[in-house]
């Protein structure tokens, strides 16, 4: 299959956007890494064992993707900023063709 | 692509020569000096004392122990100073059957044993345990009340950490000490330069210490519990190719060792720092809020965990020097935690640093530390505890500190205090 990059955005805790591109099957938050993007601390490294990478998605977004596992949910309970209807650990969301034009919004702290 | 770099033609003279030359592994008095001298001008260099090269830059770090394609954990936990080989096939023949899991092995090994453990080492889990850490906590503060002078490592910081890891293995059976000195005994052979007859004389205990691990499983397949092995034996369902049992003996043999030899050595180091500041164990007496910064201050300033092992399966770039394959890697977390480049006034510890969480002492990336937040926890619970029932405790001065270390792990073996001056 044809690579695809899907283009997306992030949005910083004083609003700031940036627009940034990943392959298919890329995490969001390698993406985040990948491209400098601060405030999503990911110690992790997308192990699901630190919760430092939260994010809250747009509403569209969050609908049209695959839903978070249980475990993720979890993971939301003990997240440092807090969560919301919309929060994901963005390690756990693959870029997927529905992601495009997705707002990532990156909140106030991640600890 | 650079040439890649064989350590006997670095010359004579040179920053990274002369790095190699005055590092000295073992000997933590004095490495936080050398570190910062030489940091900003050596990311890099060979250490001949030991054949490892050394990292000493955070970003550095950070992208080595993230880069788990090309540099392997095999040999994060390996013997510095191999075994003889008659001692292993002595343990082996005598049922020494321990594997490395976790923290010593890559994906997909790595991962497939990882969704087993996770189902139980996970934050919120851990988190559960708040209520019984802090009367563990309470209880051992409770037997300091009435003196006027005591070594915290002796009446808290050597033993709480085992026992909190008894609460999530469901022991109940065995003196804390006991393990605390297995632990240091295995500690020693894996980390430290250990001579062939103390290598010998280790290996009995060491034994003993594996089979106390594979009985508590034993025990847990006949009656389970709510606890890590009982939750691993149900996660593996009796199916090898999920999990083990000899992996499961192997992970409790690794959890009796993690889960409270570093959480130890933090919490002394931590208490040192802040009892050698009088201005800021009262700050912490007066506003405890500031105390969980404090505990990442203290995570950053010294941590427990002051270096790591990788070994580089390609040729590899770090730092702009060039390493060949099979070159064996120690991330200096020591250095890293005071890199300028990440923390203004590295070399000074500020209980309010808003960036002090930045830090490695726990890793970074796939092998990040998973008991993170109940280390944190009872850091957290032992200096408010601490700084609540002796407001005024002071550090003994004249009664010297000795920092301990083999070449991974750090930490006073005392801290003398008088309670109420």
């Amino acid at each position: 299959m044809e690579s695809q990059n899907i283009k997306f955005q992030f949005v910083s805790a004083d609003g700031e956007a940036r627009d940034v591109e990943g392959q298919i099957g890329e995490t969001v938050m390698e993406v985040a890494y990948a491209t400098g993007i601060k405030g999503i601390a990911a110690e992790c490294g997308g192990s699901m064992s630190c919760g430092t990478c939260h994010v809250f998605l747009d509403k569209a977004s969050f609908e049209r993707i695959e839903a978070p596992s249980e475990s993720e949910l979890d993971m939301l309970d003990i997240v440092s900023s807090d969560r919301r209807p919309t929060s994901r650990l963005s390690c756990q969301i693959k870029l997927t063709p529905e992601f495009v034009d997705a707002e990532v919004h990156i909140p106030e702290s991640q600890y | 692509m650079q040439q890649v770099l064989d350590p006997k033609s670095i010359p004579a003279g040179c920053p990274m020569h002369n790095a190699g030359q005055n590092f000295h592994p073992f000997e933590h008095e004095g490495m936080y000096d050398f570190f910062a001298e030489i940091r900003a001008d050596v990311p890099v260099f060979y250490s001949p004392e030991i054949d490892y090269w050394v990292v000493t830059r955070r970003e550095d770090v950070i992208a080595v122990l993230r880069d788990h394609d090309r540099f392997s954990a095999t040999v994060a936990t390996q013997p510095v100073v191999p075994w003889p080989p008659e001692m292993l096939q002595s343990m082996i023949d005598r049922g020494f059957t321990n594997e490395s899991v976790q923290v010593a092995c890559d994906p997909p090994r790595h991962d497939r044993i990882r969704t087993h453990v996770q189902g139980f080492l996970n934050p919120k889990k851990l988190l559960s345990y708040d209520g019984a850490v802090r009367e563990l906590v309470k209880g051992y503060v409770a037997q300091m009340k009435g003196k006027d002078e005591i070594d915290l490592v002796d009446a808290l910081t050597y033993e709480l950490p085992a026992k909190t890891a008894f609460l999530l293995l469901g022991v109940t059976d065995i003196d804390p000490r006991r393990i605390k000195q297995w632990t240091e005994l295995r500690v020693k052979l894996m980390h430290g330069h250990p001579t062939r007859e103390e290598q010998f004389a280790a290996a009995d205990d060491l034994l003993d210490f594996w089979n106390f691990s594979c009985d508590l499983v034993e025990q847990r397949k006949k009656v389970p519990g709510d606890d890590y092995p009982s939750w691993l034996l149900a996660s593996r369902g009796g199916d090898d190719t999920r999990l083990t049992e000899n992996e499961i003996k192997s992970l409790v043999f690794a959890s009796l060792l993690a889960a409270h030899e570093t959480t130890s050595n933090a919490s002394a180091n931590l208490l040192l720092e802040l009892l050698r500041r009088p201005e800021d164990w009262k700050a912490l007496v007066d506003d405890p809020k500031l105390i969980p910064n404090a505990v990442e201050e203290g995570l950053r300033y010294v941590s427990s965990v002051v270096a790591w092992r990788r070994l580089a399966k390609e040729d590899v770039e770090i730092g702009g020097v060039t390493l060949p394959a099979g070159s064996k890697i120690i991330l200096s977390l020591a250095s890293a935690g005071r890199d300028e480049a990440t923390f203004e006034n590295g070399e000074t510890f500020d209980i309010r640093r808003k960036n002090a969480r930045s830090h490695v002492a726990f890793g970074n990336g796939l092998h990040f530390c998973m008991g993170a937040p109940i280390a944190r926890m009872q850091m957290r619970m032992m200096v408010e505890e601490l700084t609540a029932a002796f407001p005024n405790m002071q550090l003994i001065e004249d009664d010297p500190v000795e920092i301990v270390g083999v070449l991974t792990f750090r930490g006073p073996t005392r801290l003398p205090v008088r309670l109420n001056p």
